[in-house]
């Protein structure tokens, strides 16, 4: 395993992980605009996460050990994620050859103490909640790893760091626009399912019929609820980053430039995220596979297409 | 170095999947319209070693017109005059549409590479693209019910045999002959279409195909 | 090669002496478990030795008849799958200690133990069987032996009929495999292994579908599964975790076998066996899921775990056709890990099965519930065997789903329709991942979390010492392989050596990786007990309390108001509904005050239905029509055997 001990690399990570509640305000900004309201204060996510971990907590007498393990698998799971990143061109703290598939399935496990921590309560709400959350989620794996796999043809690399500052990078930039261009639009899609945005999941709804991830930390509260929302906002940072860094080569030119650009793009798609959500309703539930299903056959076509392009 | 070219090539594809799984017949007809407008641009961008003529450009606005907003407009005036459920009723599912499609363009990959055929890389790719939304059209004539999804499906056929003709033709301008001969035809369809779905809406206040069965001896 | 003739000979003695003392219950019980354990542990620990020493194979040979030989060998592979076979065996035998416990049944648990250690047995011999009569012959002694198992129940007209569909299947299954050795006998002229690799390539197609056909229908390869939804859940639980950990894996053992003695070179062989893999994976997962019997839904995870075994030995396979070393080196390790890692969950979830079907007297999903609170060690090591089985880090199925993965990826810078086969297989391990967590996730929920939804369900508690006990061994090794992979892989690897391709190939990708894995994995834990600390120092000094669940405002939550297994899994077999037939019946709302409603569904299994139509059906009415041919006059049938006898002599 390479293990970067650079300052860099860790000043990287935890400029990204500290902004990453930043980020969502973001999100809540540009809903408001749309909306013709102010909005809360840019650094709304950070007052929650202090508020809830003043807390103290509620648990139901439903429920057994599993219910407060979910809370912490799931945030580990998405921090680990991080560690493994490049950002902005930086090297990851850690990487090596064939991490992003224990990486994938890390998050798998995260999900599944998630989705076992809502059966845990015995509430029939979060049930549904846990059912729609492993349906969609088992589409949008798919569609991961045709990218991965896509992402092997076109490079040669099953890491992070050898997709983004490696010898032959993977980018938008490059002779294979084309295809990159069909990727990032399905992980976008993904992102929206993953993070359970508008048109999959409205997180701003009131029912608990028609919700997906919200529902299921229904009843999770103070720490657990926080570390829950942390884990939240470190995948949404990873899908994010995983995005931009497909947008712009940042293994050229120097660092703060490159910090600057990311950060910028990073806003952009959370601001996209926003715009997405101001825009459009929710689906229908039987369409949600639909529309992941898409995500699946576009990067499919691109990986079909490589047979034409890598000979 | 980016080909621009596959950059439009990805654009069709993207369509092409996008109407398979789209289920109102407005948002259809929304893509049919981008479509064709980059299908329309392909040769343009394609023959940038020939030297962008004003014949090329001439060409390439009358298409646009054509399949861009004179076929797509009328369509979206019959989708909101006559048709009274805008949900495009699917025989063939979906899900099932979409996973037609992914067999799709393995099937056209291997047809391209089986062909043999002696060309850039770029034109082979266009092949692809071409064969796919062929069948993409195809796949929508048999699998849906309404009439004006019918009419899509002609409108990609012939987008997807307009794109093989470009891959295919040496002389780059004769093709546009036949091409428009086809798009007449086309254009006479949309036309018929418009006034005998008119006239089916007063008959029957629906205008499934479906019904149409019952014509039969 | 004494010492594996010392432990069967320890088994054996096991099981025949509890024929001798079957009426004095707890000695007969003792006995016979002593005997076998002590039988498996020492024919376990020589198979270990083996492969670690990386001894050379070691051969015995019986002259019988002059013209058939008895011969055994043990090489690299033989001894990969005794491993899982003593292992398994064992642990199973402690746990039915206390599993049969019916002191009224002595002879039919005497009988039970007998042919259990008959089982053990011929299955080491399917494994170490160096020519075709010998492995044919241990064949037939498992599939009996197995048979007389399933039938444990035999008062039970379910379990009568579980028996005949498994005695079918397993017959048939025999009947092609004794076509492809006679077809082989037909071009080598003899019963040896040794041949094999020199018949036309044509002739090795022919054979190796045959035997894939016969070897299939053992695996529960997808469509050749359908005995074991069946014979499973009829089975005593100690018995369905040897036949699903270990005897399925027979079948596995007779392709991988017959492929290395056929030496094909044709990528048309790795081929089928992906394409069969993918059938029976992502099939296999989702009728598991529209399943309601815990022992049902176990078995069609057992065709699905064989279809992940499939697509590590497809990749192999292909690896080797198309000189891929990468390919070929973690395709086959990743296939042969997953037998050894399927044995250890799959027979985990089985006993925790029977833990909970002996306790509550329910193997329905949708009538239990809240069984962590009353079953805990069950419940844990149950919860452990589900990521296992789910390939989730950090646990054994990770591991050999990861090195298919592997050798998967390396596989897409082939060209044409292998590239295809390699997407194919990436995607549908993904597909296959993401599904069995699905229904793991619902198992778990449901049957183990939230509240009890019967009163069965809320009077549970634990299970026995002997039949935990077992539980915990294989939990822990689960995790042992899950966070120490390197020598696990190191063994699979160097049973897959007997491929040419890999002979010299030196693994220099295997360790690195692995020791990545294991510190990935270590890092995981570190930082779980990192947060964990830290959750705990937020709570210093907070108030905690304990309330019922939110009801999202409804005041008068039932424990049957909970979501049920069906409804969990319903939009995911919904999604699946052209390869799968759901029947659902509900009675109508009509009225503004209805009254008691009911709803039941059925998922049907279509290879099932198509096996009915398309082979059932028109066998049967053939041979209705050759009904005359029977007519009961005894002068007649004499004729028969004259006639037959007589036509024999002349064509043979």
């Amino acid at each position: 395993m390479d293990f970067t001990f650079s300052f860099t690399s860790f000043l990287s990570l935890l400029t990204a992980v500290s902004l990453a509640p930043l980020f969502m305000g973001v999100i809540l900004k540009v809903k408001a605009f749309f909306g013709g309201k102010q909005g809360p204060p840019w650094l709304i996510k950070y007052y929650t996460l202090i508020k809830l971990l003043r807390k103290g907590s509620v648990y139901s007498t439903s429920t057994t050990f599993i219910f407060k393990l979910g809370p912490i698998i799931s945030f580990v799971t998405a921090f680990m994620l991080l560690l493994f990143f490049p950002f902005a061109g930086l090297p990851p703290v850690l990487s090596f050859h064939g991490d992003v598939i224990i990486l994938f399935y890390l998050l798998g496990l995260g999900r599944f103490f998630t989705v076992l921590a809502a059966l845990d309560t015995a509430s029939p709400f979060e049930g549904m909640g846990a059912a729609r959350e492993v349906f969609f989620s088992t589409l949008a794996e798919a569609t991961i790893f045709v990218i991965l796999a896509l992402f092997f043809r076109l490079s040669g690399s099953l890491s992070f760091a050898e997709y983004f500052t490696g010898d032959q990078i993977v980018n938008l930039w490059s002779q294979s626009a084309a295809l990159i261009l069909l990727v990032l639009i399905a992980l976008f899609i993904v992102l929206l399912t993953e993070n359970s945005r508008v048109p999959v999941d409205d997180p701003a709804t009131h029912l608990e019929l028609t919700m997906i991830h919200e529902v299921m930390i229904l009843d999770h509260s103070g720490p657990d609820l926080a570390l829950i929302e942390m884990g939240a906002f470190c995948k949404m940072l990873f899908y994010s980053a995983f995005i931009s860094s497909l947008l712009y080569p940042f293994h050229t030119g120097s660092g703060l430039y490159n910090g600057l650009i990311f950060s910028i793009i990073m806003t952009l798609i959370y601001a996209v995220v926003g715009l997405v959500e101001s825009i459009t309703a929710r689906y229908k539930m039987d369409m949600v596979p639909n529309f992941i299903l898409t995500s699946f056959a576009l990067v499919f076509f691109a990986t079909i297409l490589t047979m034409e392009f890598v000979q | 170095m980016i080909h621009i070219s596959d950059i439009f090539l990805a654009l069709i594809l993207l369509s092409v999947l996008l109407s398979l799984r789209s289920n109102r017949l407005m948002a259809l007809v929304k893509l049919m319209a981008f479509q064709g407008i980059v299908v329309s641009a392909v040769p343009l961008i394609l023959d940038t070693a020939h030297g962008i003529t004003f014949k090329l450009i001439m060409f390439f606005l009358l298409l646009v017109f054509v399949k861009g907003i004179l076929i797509p407009g009328m369509m979206s005036v019959a989708v909101n005059k006559v048709v009274v459920s805008t949900e495009i009723e699917p025989i063939i599912g979906y899900h099932a549409s979409l996973f037609a499609g992914l067999i799709l363009i393995i099937f056209s990959v291997y047809i391209t590479n089986h062909l043999h055929l002696a060309m850039a890389v770029q034109y082979k790719m266009l092949l692809v693209t071409g064969i796919t939304t062929m069948g993409a059209g195809l796949i929508l004539l048999m699998a849906r019910r309404k009439a004006i999804t019918q009419v899509i499906g002609y409108l990609m056929m012939e987008n997807g045999i307009y794109l093989i003709g470009t891959a295919l033709a040496k002389e780059v301008h004769t093709q546009y002959v036949v091409e428009f001969a086809v798009l007449l035809d086309l254009l006479v369809a949309v036309l018929v279409m418009g006034i005998v779905l008119n006239d089916i809406n007063h008959t029957f206040d629906d205008v499934d195909t479906a019904l149409l069965g019952q014509l039969k001896d | 090669m004494n010492l594996f003739f010392l432990a069967l000979l320890l088994i054996s003695a096991g099981g025949t002496q509890a024929l001798a003392t079957f009426r004095l219950y707890s000695l007969m019980k003792v006995g016979a478990v002593t005997a076998i354990i002590g039988g498996c542990a020492l024919g376990a620990c020589n198979a270990v030795w083996r492969l670690l020493q990386h001894a050379d194979p070691v051969s015995y040979s019986h002259s019988w008849l002059q013209t058939f030989s008895f011969s055994l060998k043990i090489d690299a592979i033989s001894a990969f799958f005794l491993v899982p076979v003593f292992i398994i065996s064992a642990v199973a035998a402690l746990y039915s200690f206390q599993y049969l416990n019916d002191a009224k049944r002595g002879a039919g648990t005497a009988i039970n133990y007998f042919f259990y250690a008959l089982l053990i047995i011929s299955m080491a011999l399917v494994a170490c069987a160096d020519n075709l009569i010998t492995f044919a012959l241990a064949w037939e002694l498992m599939s009996v032996s197995s048979f007389f198992l399933v039938i444990y129940d035999v008062q039970k007209k379910a379990t009568r009929d579980a028996g005949y569909i498994y005695f079918l299947f397993t017959q048939a299954g025999a009947l092609f495999i004794f076509a492809g050795f006679g077809f082989l006998y037909s071009h080598t002229g003899n019963f040896g292994f040794e041949a094999l690799a020199s018949i036309p390539d044509s002739a090795k197609l022919i054979a190796f579908i045959l035997i894939l056909i016969g070897c299939g229908s053992k695996a529960g390869i997808m469509p050749l599964h359908i005995w074991l939804p069946y014979a499973h859940p009829a089975a005593p639980s100690h018995v369905s975790a040897v036949m699903s950990g270990v005897m399925i894996k027979m079948g596995i053992y007779g392709i991988v076998r017959f492929y290395l003695l056929l030496e094909p070179t044709s990528a048309l062989f790795g081929q089928i066996i992906i394409t069969l893999g993918t059938i029976s994976g992502i099939l296999g997962v989702v009728y598991a899921i529209g399943k309601h019997d815990i022992k049902r839904l176990l078995a069609y995870h057992s065709v699905e775990n064989i279809g992940i075994i499939l697509l590590g030995l497809g990749i192999g396979m292909l690896g080797t056709a198309t000189g891929n070393k990468t390919m070929a080196a973690f395709g086959f390790a990743g296939g042969l890990l997953h037998v050894l890692n399927h044995s250890l969950f799959k027979s985990l979830l089985f006993m925790g099965a029977g833990a909970v079907i002996q306790q509550t007297g329910s193997a329905s999903i949708d009538q239990l519930g809240g069984l962590m609170k009353k079953m805990p060690v069950t419940g844990r090591s149950f919860l452990i065997g589900s990521i296992s089985i789910s390939g989730l880090p950090p646990f054994n199925g990770f591991i050999s789903e990861f090195l298919i993965y592997y050798g998967a990826f390396h596989g897409l810078h082939l060209q044409g329709t292998s590239f295809l086969f390699s997407v194919l297989a990436i995607i549908s391990l993904a597909t296959i991942g993401g599904l069995a967590a699905a229904c793991f996730t619902k198992v778990v929920g449901v049957v183990f979390l939230g509240e009890p939804r019967s009163d069965f369900a809320a009077r549970a508690s634990e299970a026995g010492f002997f039949m935990v006990l077992p539980q915990l061994l294989l939990a822990a090794l689960c995790l042992g392989i899950g966070i120490w992979p390197a020598h696990f892989v190191q063994v699979a690897f160097e049973a897959s050596r007997a491929i040419p391709l890999l002979a010299n190939y030196e693994p220099t990708q295997f360790m690195p990786i692995m020791t990545n894995i294991s510190r990935t994995v270590i890092l995981f834990f570190l930082l779980f007990f990192g947060i964990t600390l830290l959750r705990k120092l937020f709570y210093v000094g907070k108030e905690v309390t304990s309330s019922g669940t939110w009801g999202c405002g409804f005041t008068q939550p039932t424990a049957r108001m909970q979501y049920t297994g069906t409804s969990y899994g319903d939009s995911i077999v919904d999604f699946f509904r052209p390869f799968i037939r759901v029947e659902k019946k509900y009675s109508e709302i009509d009225k503004i005050f209805p009254g008691k409603t009911t709803y039941s569904s059925h998922v049907h299994d279509s290879s099932e239905i198509g096996m009915n139509t398309f082979l059932v059906r028109p066998v049967l009415y053939l041979l209705n029509k050759l009904r005359w041919i029977q007519h009961g006059n005894i002068q007649l049938y004499i004729g028969y055997i004259v006639l037959a006898i007589v036509v024999m002599l002349i064509f043979i």
